[in-house]
């Protein structure tokens, strides 16, 4: 994507707008009706995961949370009755492995030793009902894999390559690190029923701009699980579900990545008890322009997003990707998504904002660009309630160092909350921001037309306004006129802020509750 | 204007193949491939014959199967490779000489495709790391490749291609101090196409399979350009070769087929020994081929470093068909992903590149759009076969180093474009 167009998206382009918005009206709504009440959990049958489902019982009206997590997802393709093989591999064996792994019978289970495997190239798995199971996945910073620990290390690999690929219907990966790989840590694509379970992946450097794009990366893929996994210093996202339906993302960890945790165009997205600290953006729900996939109903709940504050590394030069722009400092980024349930996450310390909710066109500011989603650049009925903001967050938007080249919103934000500050005595970016761009054309006599609900929350003590109507266009506008004082001075006039229980940010969600089985 | 396939060696041992065309029962070697007939057939082209477990059995069952190597010691009088078992499934030996594809080595002073192997070369290859190719397809003497104007050529059961890479020390005298490194070879099994990588050793005395692929480091050659040039050379993974030879099929599934074996990149002359002939009209006068429409009504994609052959377009495009399209195509999965399509018969400007945003780029790739008119220097596709940077490099597997020629060639034709701001 490209940088945040304010001063290039005229007036023009949102008015051509209206003509398209009578597309995106007849689109995939239909299909997508959540049955409310539905558990949500489901780990499949024959996983053999003992832990999984614990916690995974939270319906999705912020009731009790159950241990409900016995729903199976479908599957297709099974082990059942064929014949299973166990193939074991020990530090040393490296050859031996690849060489098996690329005549692999389905339904073979790899046992990984304890210790350290250097590999030279990807391990590439293209066949179905595969199991890879280590020793365990150690501890951050762990290099080399100790007595109960496995860490593929992929140092001296061979260009461009990932740590594990893998395209197989019923996948399950456990207990290992992947060390350093030279892309992607472990990449599946395209691929049903992928268990990921208990695996670290880790570059050696912080911060650094050339290490692989995303920890864990499962893609294009349906029923999809990762729980109690860790992600450390990817220079994209740590945590990466791409275009995926029916995903469960809980108890991992992920820190000092760009992104901690992301969920891409997907549909029907279970995200709880993580923590996401210390990357440059703690958890990002976003759909992409032009990706056919429309993300709808992701569930976040029970996750701690908190001291995201690590400044943006995930490039250096004019680049195309998304968390490149984000500013340090944002708890949670939600862009073009629709239908988001955020309740008991925990939020505070992030820099610029714990809550940021924007439309696509603030990013992608060509409808046409987003024409593969049938248009999905509006972010919609967004609810969040019933979570705990600890504080600390808002006080200094992209750590005070703001780009107005490459992280243009957090410059523009920083410069209206300065302002702010010493003309209005405000402290800080409230808990959520909001764009305000949709639906485009703003339509100024509605006041939350795209339905975002902020009720029941823990907020620190003294708290006035906790949502900001940024109104990005008027003010991006304004500034783009001139950093004059009048002109800063006007786009302040244009944002508005709203405390928990006023109108109209007081709603009470949405109905249907959300599908995500 | 061709090397010679491997370099080192003459062509006399190729000429053989004229004489296939007439004795084509040969007694001695005729295949058992009872149903590869039906095989032809079929109706069913490679490219979306649907056969939807291609993938999941590959290398099943069959992949032990030493016997094949019997007639290896004594390839010139086999006169045909082991066609295999009755089903037209082609054992898979350990060693490369297994097939009866080649006689001599590389150690030996050449290795020879025997009569039937036929030796083929494309009118613009795909780039891997300056490497010097030679390949060679072969037919069931009892089978029939049909002719396809787009698509790949249909090509039987029992068929199998095989691509030998190889470093001279200098590639300003291809043919002297030659390190052959590994052969591909693609095989045609009645449930679809199969890929395997053969790693040849150090004495360069024979291949052997290496499914989990090799790194060969610190491979060293002087460039055409007198530039020493040094590369980590990776022998791709079986597996991996399905990340480069594929298609989705209906049902999403990928499905492994060959790249290079097109018309449009067949359709030029070589030498066999009796003076030029077209490599498509050799193939149909030996037998092999059906279908083929008088020569000079066959699609021809150029020699994209030849401008005396067609617009700076059109090898610009012919060298985007050939080394990216396998995957940027409306039914390859990095095409489906980001929307590139390189294919040469895509004719929209947009999906092309042109001030195209990608979906997903990643960090630090130069630019905005894939291509800015005018304006190489800020266009992601120029950038990504440009960089020698990991995790930013196209295409993703199948180079080290960049393509100084290619990468100019880009540069030169998205330069041309009338200049326009993308936004």
């Amino acid at each position: 994507m490209h940088p945040l167009s304010l001063s290039r998206a005229p007036r023009a382009v949102l008015l051509a707008l209206v003509g398209l918005l009578a597309l995106p009206a007849c689109s995939d709504d239909g299909d997508d009706r959540p049955d409310a009440g539905q558990p949500d959990s489901g780990t499949r049958p024959d996983a053999g995961a003992g832990d999984a489902g614990g916690d995974a019982g939270t319906s999705d009206d912020g009731g009790t949370e159950g241990d409900g997590g016995t729903v199976a997802w479908p599957q297709d393709f099974s082990c059942e009755g064929k014949e299973q093989t166990t193939l074991t591999f020990n530090p040393g064996q490296e050859q031996e492995l690849q060489d098996a792994v690329n005549d692999l019978a389905e339904c073979t289970t790899i046992e990984l030793g304890a210790g350290t495997f250097q590999f030279d190239n990807a391990i590439t798995i293209r066949a179905n009902g595969i199991t890879i199971q280590g020793a365990g996945k150690g501890t951050q910073g762990e290099a080399t894999g100790g007595e109960a620990s496995t860490v593929l290390d992929f140092s001296n690999a061979a260009a461009n390559t990932n740590g594990l690929d893998v395209v197989s219907k019923l996948f399950t990966v456990s207990d290992l690190a992947v060390w350093n790989a030279k892309k992607d840590g472990m990449r599946i694509e395209s691929s049903s029923n992928v268990n990921i379970q208990r695996v670290r992946t880790e570059w050696a450097a912080e911060n650094l701009e050339s290490n692989g794009k995303y920890g864990i990366y499962p893609v294009k893929s349906t029923y999809v699980l990762v729980e109690d996994c860790e992600a450390y210093n990817a220079a994209d996202a740590g945590i990466y579900v791409g275009q995926t339906q029916h995903t469960i993302v809980r108890r991992n960890v992920a820190k000092k990545n760009v992104a901690g945790i992301e969920i891409e165009n997907t549909k029907f997205a279970h995200v709880s008890h993580n923590v996401a600290q210390d990357n440059t953006t703690g958890l990002v729900v976003f759909d992409l322009p032009g990706n056919p996939i429309r993300g709808t109903d992701v569930y976040i709940a029970h996750n701690t997003i908190t001291g995201n504050n690590r400044p943006n590394f995930a490039s250096v030069e004019a680049s195309s990707s998304t968390v490149s722009q984000v500013p340090a400092g944002t708890g949670t980024f939600i862009l073009a998504s629709r239908r988001v349930e955020l309740e008991h996450n925990t939020w505070g310390d992030n820099n610029t904002v714990d809550i940021a909710i924007l439309s696509g066109l603030a990013i992608e500011s060509d409808p046409i660009q987003w024409a593969a989603g049938f248009f999905n650049y509006p972010s919609q009925d967004i609810f969040i309630h019933d979570n705990t903001f600890t504080g600390g967050s808002g006080r200094m938007v992209d750590n005070g160092t703001p780009d107005p080249e490459r992280r243009p919103l957090g410059a523009l934000v920083g410069a209206v909350y300065q302002y702010g500050a010493a003309a209005h005595g405000v402290t800080g970016v409230e808990h959520v921001l909001w764009d305000g761009i949709d639906p485009a054309p703003r339509d100024e006599s509605l006041a939350n037309p795209i339905n975002i609900c902020f009720t029941r929350n823990t907020l620190p003590e003294g708290t006035q306004a906790s949502v900001v109507d940024f109104d990005l266009q008027a003010v991006g506008g304004h500034l783009a006129a001139g950093p004059t004082p009048e002109n800063v001075a006007a786009a302040w006039g244009e944002t508005r802020r709203y405390a928990q229980d006023a109108e109209p940010y007081n709603c009470a969600g949405f109905t249907p509750a959300l599908t995500l089985r | 204007m061709h090397r010679p396939f491997i370099p080192g060696l003459g062509l006399a041992a190729v000429l053989v193949t004229a004489a296939l065309a007439s004795c084509g029962g040969d007694e001695d070697g005729v295949p058992p491939t009872p149903d590869g007939g039906s095989v032809v057939d079929s109706g069913n082209p490679p490219a979306d014959s649907g056969t939807p477990d291609a993938g999941d059995d590959a290398g099943t069952g069959d992949a032990g199967a030493d016997d094949a190597g019997t007639d290896a010691g004594t390839p010139d009088d086999a006169g045909t490779p082991d066609a295999g078992l009755p089903d037209g499934t082609v054992p898979i030996p350990n060693a490369l000489s297994g097939f009866g594809l080649f006689t001599g080595t590389p150690a030996t002073g050449g290795l020879k495709p025997v009569e039937g192997n036929i030796p083929y070369a494309l009118t613009t290859p795909l780039f891997s790391d300056y490497s010097v190719k030679s390949r060679t397809l072969y037919i069931p003497p009892d089978a029939q490749a049909r002719y396809s104007a787009s698509d790949v050529l249909d090509l039987p059961v029992g068929t199998v291609i095989t691509k030998t890479f190889a470093f001279p020390a200098d590639l300003r005298e291809p043919e002297e101090d030659v390190r052959v490194i590994e052969t591909r070879v693609l095989v045609r099994q009645p449930g679809g196409w199969e890929a395997f990588p053969y790693f040849w050793n150090e004495a360069q005395t024979e291949a052997t399979l290496a499914n989990g692929g090799r790194v060969v480091r610190d491979v060293r050659f002087i460039g055409e350009d007198g530039v020493e040039r040094t590369l980590d050379y990776l022998v791709p993974s079986k597996n991996q070769c399905q990340k480069c030879h594929h298609v989705q099929d209906a049902q999403e599934n990928q499905v492994l087929v060959p790249i290079g074996v097109k018309a449009r990149y067949l359709n030029q002359d070589q030498d066999y020994g009796d003076g030029p002939v077209n490599q498509l009209q050799h193939l149909a006068d030996l037998g092999r081929l059906t279908g083929l429409p008088p020569v000079d009504q066959v699609p021809r994609e150029p020699n994209a470093f030849n401008p005396e052959e067609a617009t700076l377009e059109r090898r610009a495009r012919a060298y985007l068909d050939i080394n990216c399209a396998h995957c940027h195509n409306p039914k390859g999965t990095a095409g489906t992903t980001s929307r590139l399509f390189l294919n040469v018969d895509n004719t929209d400007e947009f999906t092309l590149g042109v001030c195209k945003r990608p979906g997903s780029a990643g960090g630090g790739v130069g630019g905005e759009f894939d291509i800015v008119p005018g304006d190489h220097s800020t266009s992601i596709l120029w950038y990504r076969l440009h960089t020698e940077e990991s995790g930013k490099m196209m295409p993703e597997l199948g180079r080290a180093l960049r393509h100084d020629q290619g990468s100019q060639l880009i540069a030169d034709w998205i330069d041309a474009m009338p200049a326009r701001a993308c936004k």
